[in-house]
């Protein structure tokens, strides 16, 4: 890997769409970046003569609210758009960690899914167009600003996850959908023999919460407490009367599986909410790696007990999140310094690779997170990636090598 | 040669060459069609693949077909060739009721699907009108929409993962849990022109506890679409928001007697279902701004059979145009909801400048518009007067800010009207994405894409 020599933050499209033909017909590689929230997932370029950063592209360019759609360009934060549109009663589930600094290009391009994703859908359900600049220059718009379109083939959502590595998104539109006027949070400990019964309970509840934790660890990060024990953390969404009603069913479901008092929070609820999605990228110095995995609901509590047991194997901590709801098991290895942990992580990829191959790198700041398998095992259709690739970007300009299979 | 080849694969009773047969295989729901050379009816992937292997050799385009209820071509074989028929691949393969999630060959009926797990108390959410009839695997081909998209999405928020048999007859698996491309949203919606989907995981919702639906009458449809303007713009999101204009009423209440007020000059099928506490109070914040609008009646439904009754009338409100006009047309588009007043007046004009009736039935929470043209086949200048109209409506639907179409697709139809929403450039990417897929263009060609005329750079080679 050879740094950057230069960083570009283009103001417009055509300044961006200049940029990238410029590098393009040069032979120079490009590392596209946004806000840099997510800059512990994937590969770090093989090769990167311009640093292109997206976050000059800033704002929202549309707003109907007579018809529940936004736009925005890229660099524009989430956060911005999350404030607008709660002032018109709306909302887009982004779910992105540390959304002030996460850019709306880099939430797409990564593919980032969120723990609501269970009830309100992935964000690229809520994409209806978007405008890409291709790495020879070339601007193509898709889809456009109407909730239902099949005019060709769905080229926004194929933007979407794909690293930055077929083209820079410069704009994307969305719908969006009313804001739940209520939120509430619960959390209370969870001792070792509650925790599968807890995590079953909630999931079968017949209001199902938006999103619903079992945490183990990240102390500082999610509540700024040291308590040993692993905690619950469940948000109820909705109007005053399904609170009421989910409330008491979250209790007693709770209460069944022996899990001990309840705290109730309704102001910074929502907040709370979002520091266990900052905890899923928060790193400790360089001497931790996160892994997130992607399991059917029934197995993530015992996954993510076998993951502690590895980690203990190889005298690491091992802290982990389990999105009860969807199933999704989070795991951050660390050491006490960086040097001890380079020692091991190596060592401690392969051992989780063996056991769960699917297991993706999504935060570390070890310089080891190159000899990683931070994409886990390469998905069946890897070929016709690569030829996708070749098709769109046939010089390898953007982010050569960062996408899975090195792509 | 081809014939030959495909019987010595798969058995004679699964091939069809006679003129009679493939006849029956020319047309789908839209007027144009084309003869192919055979018909196949695959009874697994492994034959899908054998046939594509053989068409390949013989240098011949394969068009995958569900039922046939396509509107726009997408289904006829324009170029000749192989018509591959999924009625033998009609099975459920896997009912995951813990995960919510079912595994279907192409071939299964919609409905069927959403009957079959019904016990478990789940359903699958995308319902076409011709749900009935029409195949997932249709659907999947041109991410078919429906009543309940509005708040469930269209298909490709339902599809987890595809079999597919690619132009070279290879098979391979996409998920949208893998890492990588999402291959499995650029499949969705390509109309069979980027593989051949043999079967998928779909994603299945639990039935809502509580459901309740409503007709609200008007007396002009602008009041009509200027509620539902006003619902969207409260931010409020029903499950299902449809309008009927006066035609399509009493044609469907000749037909069904589904209830509805046959006096109305439009009216609207609102469907809350969910919560029961947030089902009642959107109920009642709708039924408030309908009559804001000057409603002239609301009724909700009492009882279940009510309620199937007033979808019963909805869903076959095409089929009762038949009993008004020899013939109709359905465009499809889509415009921003705040400009369904100008979208059906403009519809309005349109057909009265060209001397047609037209019928207005459609997702009016979506913006997505189904004027349907009546006519008679047999009256040269009225089948002129229907293309000169749905070309007026497509136009003014790009003006409004809208698209050409919102869930039926292009298929051979609307190719060339893809130039009105699209740029060179905007085609040439999607061409890459083809030309990874198809490089040699057998897999329903003369789809999608305009031919090479308009637009050079993504003419079939």
């Amino acid at each position: 890997m050879r740094a950057a020599q230069e960083r570009l933050t283009p103001a417009s499209t055509q300044a961006l769409s200049e940029a990238l033909a410029r590098a393009d017909a040069g032979g120079e590689k490009v590392h596209v970046v946004g806000g840099e929230t997510l800059a512990g997932m994937g590969f770090p370029p093989e090769r990167a003569d311009l640093t292109l950063a997206t976050t000059g592209l800033s704002g929202v360019t549309a707003n109907e609210r007579a018809d529940s759609v936004i736009a925005a360009r890229a660099g524009t934060p989430i956060s911005d758009i999350a404030v607008l549109l709660a002032t018109q009663k709306q909302f887009i589930p982004f779910d992105a960690p540390l959304p002030q600094y996460a850019t709306l290009g880099g939430t797409l391009a990564s593919g980032w899914l969120g723990p609501r994703r269970h009830c309100y859908g992935r964000v690229r359900d809520y994409l209806l167009g978007s405008t890409i600049v291709l790495a020879d220059g070339t601007i193509a718009r898709a889809g456009g600003m109407v909730v239902k379109n099949v005019a060709g083939y769905d080229m926004s959502r194929l933007y979407v996850g794909s690293f930055g590595t077929l083209g820079v998104l410069a704009q994307a539109n969305f719908k969006t959908i009313p804001l739940p006027p209520k939120a509430r949070l619960f959390l209370a400990p969870l001792p070792e023999n509650t925790r599968e019964r807890a995590c079953s309970q909630l999931a079968a509840l017949a209001i199902r919460p938006a999103a619903a934790f079992w945490i183990d660890g990240f102390h500082r990060t999610v509540d700024g407490d040291e308590g040993p024990e692993g905690r619950v953390l469940a948000l109820l969404e909705g109007s005053d009367a399904v609170l009421e009603r989910a409330t008491l069913a979250l209790r007693s479901a709770l209460g069944r599986a022996g899990v001990p008092q309840t705290k109730v929070l309704d102001a910074g609820a929502r907040e709370a909410f979002e520091r266990v999605l900052d905890a899923y990228v928060a790193c400790l110095g360089e001497r931790s790696v996160t892994y997130r995995l992607y399991p059917q609901v029934q197995e993530s509590p015992p996954i993510a007990s076998l993951m502690q047991a590895l980690a203990r194997r190889f005298e690491l901590r091992g802290e982990t999140i389990v999105d009860v709801m969807n199933g999704d098991v989070v795991l951050r290895v660390s050491d006490l310094d960086s040097h001890a942990f380079g020692a091991k992580i190596e060592a401690f990829d392969d051992a989780l690779h063996e056991a769960q191959p699917r297991a993706q790198v999504v935060a570390s700041k070890h310089p080891h997170r190159a000899y990683l398998r931070v994409w886990g095992a390469s998905p069946p259709a890897i070929e016709r990636m690569r030829e996708l690739k070749a098709r769109f970007d046939p010089n390898r300009t953007l982010n050569p090598g960062c996408f899975v299979g090195g792509i | 040669m081809l014939v030959e080849r495909l019987s010595d694969a798969l058995g004679s009773d699964a091939v069809k060459a006679s003129p009679e047969d493939l006849a029956a295989y020319a047309f789908d729901a839209y007027t144009d069609g084309g003869m192919p050379r055979a018909v196949v009816l695959p009874a697994s992937t492994r034959d899908v693949s054998a046939i594509v292997t053989i068409a390949r050799d013989c240098g011949e385009p394969i068009v995958a077909r569900g039922a046939g209820t396509g509107l726009c071509g997408g289904a006829v074989p324009i170029a000749g060739g192989v018509v591959l028929s999924f009625a033998r691949m009609n099975r459920v393969l896997e009912i995951d009721e813990h995960n919510r999630r079912a595994r279907v060959q192409s071939g299964v009926v919609n409905l069927e699907l959403s009957r079959r797990v019904a016990q478990s108390g789940l359903f699958y959410a995308p319902d076409p009108s011709s749900q009935q009839v029409s195949t997932l695997g249709g659907n999947i081909a041109t991410n078919a929409g429906g009543p309940h998209c509005l708040a469930y999405g269209t298909t490709v928020n339902h599809v987890l993962a595809l079999e597919v048999v690619d132009a070279n007859g290879e098979v391979y698996s996409t998920s949208v849990d893998d890492p990588g491309y999402d291959l499995t949203a650029a499949l969705v919606g390509s109309e069979g022109t980027l593989g051949i989907v043999t079967s998928a995981w779909l994603r299945l919702l639990a039935l809502p506890e509580s459901v309740r639906v409503a007709v609200a009458a008007f007396d002009d449809l602008d009041s009509a679409s200027e509620a539902v303007s006003a619902i969207v713009r409260e931010g409020i999101l029903p499950t299902a928001l449809e309008m009927m204009d006066a035609v399509i009423v009493r044609a469907v209440e000749a037909a069904f007697h589904a209830g509805y007020p046959t006096e109305a000059a439009a009216v609207l099928l609102v469907e809350n279902a969910g919560l029961r506490e947030d089902v009642e109070a959107a109920q009642a914040a709708i039924q408030t701004i309908a009559m804001a609008h000057g409603a002239s009646s609301w009724r909700s439904a009492a009882s279940q059979s009510e309620r199937d009754g007033l979808w019963a009338g909805r869903k076959g409100a095409a089929g009762a145009t038949g009993r008004i006009s020899p013939n109709y047309y359905t465009q499809d588009v889509c415009v921003p909801r705040s400009k369904l007043p100008q979208a059906l007046r403009a519809v309005e004009k349109a057909a009265r400048a060209n001397g047609i009736t037209v019928g207005n039935v459609f997702h009016a929470g979506d913006g997505n518009l189904h004027p349907l043209l009546m006519y008679d086949r047999r009256d040269r200048r009225q089948v002129g007067a229907v293309v000169e109209t749905g070309n007026e409506i497509l136009k003014c639907a790009v003006d409004l800010g809208g698209t050409i179409s919102g869930e039926h697709g292009i298929g051979w139809e609307k190719r060339e009207a893809m130039t009105r929403v699209y740029s060179t450039a905007d085609l040439a990417a999607m061409a890459r994405v083809r030309d990874v897929f198809d490089p040699s263009r057998l897999l329903n060609p003369e789809k999608i894409f305009p031919s090479g005329a308009r637009c050079p750079e993504v003419a079939p080679r």
